[in-house]
């Protein structure tokens, strides 16, 4: 009898899902009796924003554009405009770098937002093609060493969607292989080097000709940003009566003496793109230490996805291992088209909700004191240090010589044969030069 | 035949099942057909759509390109007129089309720039010979501006003598705004890419996914895993000969078509791809609706299929259960037919075996009438005679009695006459009938009661010694002489405190029964053995009438019985306990609340114990007389009464009732438990207050013994029979319409010296009675059946007459009707008592003295 009932019920229930589904399938719009089709035109609030690509492999996402597409999403969303992509990246070390097509663009108003970096963002600030961003609400909840470090001529320039933090990337199987502490010191660094060398590593540090810098600048500034004694010692170096060439001496000598004892390969250095030229050999466990940025431990573009244990440690330095902070950051032009829109579109994306969400699907250090994201095993060595307040900034607006860009360009030189006298006198000429314009 | 029915219907449903998934499978055939069919025709007219469309966007850029030549020519035209050509380009402001001007004079190396910087030909590359309307352009190139730029370069012509060359730099931004907003609902790619350099110079605004960028073809090849070397073989080669190209390739899991369009004689291509599901959406919906259409269809014909199975199933099942309820019904009749034919059968047998029963003793019964006849002056062989008569009479009769019972029970008819009674009686009485029948063939007859709590029970008595008579007299019958038979009654453990549980077991060392015996003894029409082969007289229906009573009272009858080794029989049943226990008020009244037991069996101490303690007397055990003289000497005032048993019946019974005596009060009765056969070696003559009582021990019998001893027996019972008492002088009047029954009413009254006056019906005996003077008759006898009126009636009519005796006269129901009920109705009629016939004439005597001594009185 139940039985029954259930097949009646059943059957009901059929026929009235068949009822339906013919129902909703014969439906649709019938346009037989509107003969004029009115389209209307599109005008959209438009933003655009430069910013470089990053090579995407085949079937692989890239968590870090993800990220920073989520944010441009809700800001979209939020406030009805739509934000379009420009990207530029040099095809090779032949090409105009992004820096310089960034300065480029930005001097000729192409774009209303650029992502920029620590050396551009200076030189652009000082050029007053950036608008000054303190009168955002998102400001409120940066980070001091955030604010200090993105302020030209008292103005905030720029804003990171991340803190970014560079270290050493190391394949801690191969280390344990040979029985190696990870290493402290420049000391260890190259007894590291040595053993690796003698069995056979061909080139222990993977490297390209952008992030060598950071080994120079976390040796150079170890002590000024860690001795208790920081705005003094930059004052020094303002007023001209330290020299920069001094705290760097001791950073070019390191990689100089790195070069010759061939645990880096400077010809490959110099012509090689960041994680393209060392990357390759990094993954298949030729090469057992890079330097990269803090997000490539969560992309799996660049080593988020290894066959190895890998750790993220600071750079070896007289105070221990030691991490490097240089601020990157949006910035809006000043004689942009659609600057009011930009600034807000920025304000959004760097809202706490937004950061959140950036931080949460990047898993970085977020730039809001607000917004706190575990993160990843293997970057817990190098955001213990971080948490302890212990980095070096890659750059730093209060400095009248721009570090990131020039250090990096420096370096190059040396690179390309330059002697540590000759780098230093570089520094010397560049401190000479923001002597005399202060005047 | 059933099996070749249900076969066939298989093959018929595999045949249906077979058409329907041929039909299904040829429907499917056709909507896969017609669905690839619509498929390919809209692939091919999106392909088409593509086509076109691409084409679209590749004239809008090359009209750009030719429009950008052509002003370029009118400028270069100008500034020929101008005389300061150098000073129109250095102070030429960029534009959002032409951002640069650059002017080089014929025969030098370096000119102006609208940039104010000196202009050389060396940045740009004009070495691919790529032409915009007749105008070299260059390769591209990332310019001053940060963004991808080509240069046009046009000679300046004055006067038919080029002057100079005009370089002007355009960037590909400018196309994006010419360009439509998305493609393919902005899934689908665009790219424009330099020919030569395969640099990619321009995504425009929301074409593909903002997320994916390319640098070059090698980076799309690599982000997008086109990596088939055959393939970029023959992309490549189109590309040199400026072909248009269209390929598949998955792009990110997805099926994609890829494109490469040559735009300006191959200067430029437009590169991308477009997903297939964007590119055949329309194809895709119109398969959609026809698989909505066909799935609903299919659905309704699966659900019909289903309808018709279910309707197919119940007629199946409703035909299935009416041939079920046939067969049932054929079943039970071809049953009920054998059973018939089965009781047909017995009965004949049974018939065949009462006539044969009948008329043995109906045989001696006219053989010996003949011979009284003939010898009636021998009146030694006339009482002979008549004293076989007699016999055969009483076996005729209870035939007859049995038959009637058989019947009663059968046709449930039977009704459980349920009184209060003691099992003392019952087995009193039991063993009255018993054991003469015992001894008469020398057996030994054993009666133990064990175990019992209450004796004092609710049940019908009259067919409980029914069931125990017929249990017993078998035994007795079916043991030769000299064997021996035991009657025990054996309490068991209580179901219920309302109940008493009772087993009885009669047994024997008889002859027993054979197994095929034991599996018919307790059917009515069936007998195992037939009379004629069996020595003993009987109906054969003693067992089919025990077994029917005793599951009429809810118990169970068991039997095992081995050939030449005895039978047992065991009925249980339970009897509910009165609830008033009216014998404690006797113990009470007489005083006596302890007593002391001594017997050597233990068994019988604990069954006296229990007893007594039902009736509330508490006795002490002790069981040899030391014990019970320690016990005396102890408090041998607190005992009201003694019982002595077991072993000191043999030493001597007399000795030691005395030396209770001689420590006990005169006053306190001393009883002996004796067993039946043992009483009278008991000599007690000499001992005051003593007594014999007989085993098994019952309160009621003990009680009964106490009374014996306290007073003076009471006289007789009801109809104690008075000796030597008859029915001289007396007259009475009897209704009878039987002219024999009447002949020997008649005759026997005579011989009484008594006077009868006999009427043929109720109505009659009504009107002598009405007209009989005061005491004229005694008593009346009357018979219940009658033509005109019935005795009943009869009896009311006399009882209504307006005569002061007609209610005191006793009126016996004298009648064949002999069952209980009959004589419930006789009663009711107002009749004094029922006797049935065959007439007893010495009970006749004594309920006739009986009523008329009362009505005397």
């Amino acid at each position: 009898m139940c039985r029954k009932s259930g097949f009646k019920k059943w059957g009901l229930l059929c026929l009235a899902g068949i009822t339906a589904f013919s129902i909703s399938a014969c439906g649709g719009t019938d346009g037989s009796d509107n003969k004029l089709i009115v389209v209307e035109d599109k005008k959209d609030r438009e933003v655009s924003l430069f910013s470089p690509m990053e090579k995407t492999e085949a079937n692989v996402e890239n968590v870090a554009r993800s990220a920073a597409d989520k944010t441009i999403m809700l800001a979209e969303e939020k406030l009805g405009v739509s934000v379009g992509y420009v990207t530029y990246t040099a095809e090779d070390y032949q090409d105009k770098t992004y820096d310089e097509v960034t300065l480029d663009r930005a001097r000729n108003d192409m774009d209303d937002i650029y992502l920029l970096n620590p050396d551009t963002l200076r030189a652009l600030g000082e050029e007053g093609k950036l608008q000054d961003l303190s009168g955002l609400d998102c400001t409120k909840n940066l980070r001091d060493v955030v604010k200090a470090a993105n302020m030209v001529d008292g103005k905030l320039v720029a804003i990171p969607q991340e803190v970014v933090a560079y270290g050493l990337f190391i394949n801690k199987d191969m280390f344990d292989k040979y029985q190696l502490t990870l290493p402290e010191t420049p000391e260890d660094f190259l007894e590291c080097c040595r053993v690796f060398k003698e069995n056979g590593v061909e080139t222990p540090v993977g490297a390209n000709r952008w992030w060598l810098e950071t080994f120079v600048l976390a040796q150079a500034y170890a002590d000024l940003y860690n001795g208790g004694n920081t705005e003094a010692e930059i004052a020094a170096l303002n007023t001209g009566e330290s020299k920069y060439s001094e705290y760097m001496r001791s950073g070019f000598e390191f990689l100089q003496e790195l070069i010759d004892k061939g645990y880096v390969d400077a010809e490959k250095a110099l012509v090689s793109e960041a994680i393209e030229g060392e990357g390759a050999d990094f993954l298949a466990q030729k090469t057992p230490i890079v330097m990269a940025y803090w997000g490539a431990a969560n992309t799996e573009t660049a080593y988020g996805k290894t066959d190895f244990e890998m750790q993220v440690i600071g750079f070896p330095s007289s105070r221990g291992q030691m991490p490097v902070m240089p601020m990157t950051g949006f910035g809006v032009g000043t004689n942009v088209a659609h600057g009011e829109d930009a600034l807000a579109v920025l304000d959004i994306m760097l809202s706490d909700e937004a950061l959140q969400i950036y931080a949460e699907t990047n898993r970085v250090i977020s730039p809001s004191k607000n917004v706190e994201v575990e993160c990843v095993d293997p970057l817990k060595p190098l955001n213990d240090r971080i948490q302890e307040n212990v980095y070096v900034l890659g750059s730093n607006a209060g400095m009248d010589v721009e570090q990131w860009g020039n250090t990096c360009l420096i370096v190059r030189e040396l690179l390309g044969g330059a002697t540590v006298d000759e780098c230093m006198a570089m520094f010397d000429r560049l401190q000479e030069e923001a002597l005399q314009k202060n005047k | 035949m059933s099996k070749k029915r249900n076969e066939s219907k298989r093959d018929k449903g595999i045949s249906l099942l077979v058409s329907i998934v041929l039909v299904f499978f040829v429907l499917g055939i056709i909507v896969f057909s017609v669905s690839h069919k619509i498929m390919a025709e809209m692939a091919a007219s999106a392909t088409q759509n593509l086509n076109e469309s691409l084409d679209l966007i590749k004239c809008t850029i090359e009209a750009i390109l030719n429009k950008e030549a052509e002003y370029q020519r009118l400028m270069a035209q100008g500034i020929a007129a101008m005389e300061s050509p150098e000073e129109y380009v250095l102070n030429y402001k960029k534009s959002e089309t032409m951002v640069k001007l650059g002017l080089i004079r014929s025969g030098e190396t370096a000119g102006v720039c609208s940039t104010g910087e000196a202009f050389t030909e060396e940045e740009m590359d004009f070495s691919a010979g790529g032409m915009i309307d007749g105008l070299p352009v260059s390769q591209s190139y990332l310019n001053y501006m940060g963004t991808w730029a080509y240069c046009i370069k046009c000679p300046v012509i004055r006067d038919g003598q080029e002057i100079a060359t005009l370089y002007v730099e355009y960037i590909y931004d400018t196309f994006d705004k010419s360009l439509p907003e998305g493609f393919y609902n902005q899934q689908a790619m665009l790219y424009i890419m330099d020919a030569e350099t395969e640099r990619f110079v321009l995504k425009p605004k929301g074409m593909g996914e903002r997320s994916a960028g390319h640098l070059n073809l090698t980076d799309f090849y690599r982000a997008n895993d086109i990596q088939e070397e055959g393939l970029r073989e023959e992309v490549e080669d189109c590309l040199k000969h400026n072909k248009n190209i269209m390929f598949y390739h998955d792009i990110r899991n997805k099926d994609a078509l890829n494109y490469m369009w040559s735009v300006n004689g191959g200067t430029i291509y437009l590169i991308g791809y477009v997903p297939i599901e964007a590119i055949q959406q329309e194809g895709r919906t119109v398969n959609q609706n026809i698989f909505i259409v066909v799935f609903v269809m299919l659905t309704a014909f699966i659900l019909c299929c289903i309808l018709y199975y279910l309707n197919q199933r119940q007629k199946i099942r409703l035909r299935r259960e009416r041939e079920e309820e046939r067969e049932i019904s054929n079943r039970r009749l071809a049953e009920a037919l054998q059973a018939a034919q089965i009781a047909s059968n017995s009965k004949t047998m049974f018939l065949s075996n009462m006539s044969h029963d009948i008329r043995t003793p109906m045989n001696a019964v006219l053989g010996f009438t003949t011979l009284l006849a003939r010898d009636a002056e021998n009146s030694e062989k006339v009482r002979k005679y008549t004293k076989k008569i007699m016999a055969s009479g009483q076996h005729l009769l209870s035939l007859i009695n049995d038959i009637l019972d058989v019947s009663k029970i059968e046709s449930g008819k039977v009704v459980l006459n349920v009184e209060e009674f003691t099992l003392n009686d019952l087995v009193s009485s039991v063993d009255a009938i018993i054991r003469p029948m015992a001894e008469a063939r020398s057996q030994k007859f054993s009666v133990e009661v064990t175990g019992i709590k209450h004796e004092f029970l609710l049940g019908d008595e009259t067919r409980i010694n029914q069931i125990l008579i017929n249990l017993l007299s078998n035994a007795v019958k079916y043991t030769p002489e000299g064997g021996s038979i035991w009657f025990r009654i054996i309490g068991l453990k209580q179901r219920s405190n309302q109940f008493e549980h009772i087993r009885i077991e009669v047994q024997d060392n008889g002859y027993g029964m054979t197994k095929a015996y034991l599996e018919t003894i307790f059917d009515a029409f069936t007998r195992a053995e037939n009379s004629t082969t069996n020595k003993v007289q009987g109906t054969g229906l003693g067992m089919a009438i025990t077994k029917n009573i005793i599951e009429l009272m809810g118990g169970t009858i068991d039997v095992f019985s081995e050939v030449d080794q005895g039978s047992l029989f065991r009925v249980e049943l339970e009897f509910r306990i009165p609830e008033g226990q009216a014998d404690r008020q006797f113990w009470a009244q007489m005083g006596i609340s302890r007593m002391l037991v001594m017997d050597t069996d233990e068994e019988t101490c604990g069954n006296i114990k229990t007893l007594m303690g039902d009736v509330g007397v508490e006795a002490d055990l002790a069981h040899n007389m030391e014990e019970a003289l320690s016990l005396l000497e102890k408090s041998a005032d607190s005992y009201q009464v003694a019982l002595l048993g077991g072993s000191i019946v043999e030493t001597g019974a007399a000795q030691a009732v005395n030396q209770i005596r001689e420590r006990i009060g005169e006053t306190v009765p001393v009883l002996v438990l004796s067993d039946h056969g043992k009483a009278g070696d008991v000599d007690l003559d000499q001992t005051e207050n003593a007594g014999v009582l007989i085993k098994p021990f019952f309160a009621s019998a003990f009680k009964e013994k106490i009374l014996e001893m306290r007073a003076e027996p009471e006289s007789g019972g009801e109809f104690a029979a008075e000796p030597g008492q008859t029915l001289a002088g007396l007259h009475f009047l009897a209704a009878e319409d039987n002219e024999i029954n009447a002949e020997i009413l008649r005759e026997i009254l005579a011989y009484e010296n008594a006077g009868c006056e006999i009427v043929e019906n109720g109505q009659l005996a009504v009107e002598r009675f009405e007209r009989a003077k005061e005491d004229e008759f005694d008593a009346i006898l009357m018979d219940v059946q009658m033509p005109v009126m019935n005795g009943y009636d009869a009896t009311r009519a006399i009882r209504a007459l307006e005569r002061e005796d007609a209610r005191t006269i006793p009126i016996i129901a004298m009648t064949a009707n002999a069952f209980a009920e009959d004589e419930k109705e006789a009663l009711d009629a107002g009749m004094d008592v029922h006797l049935a016939k065959p007439i007893d004439i010495e009970l006749l005597k004594q309920v006739i003295r009986q009523y008329t001594k009362h009505t005397d009185e």
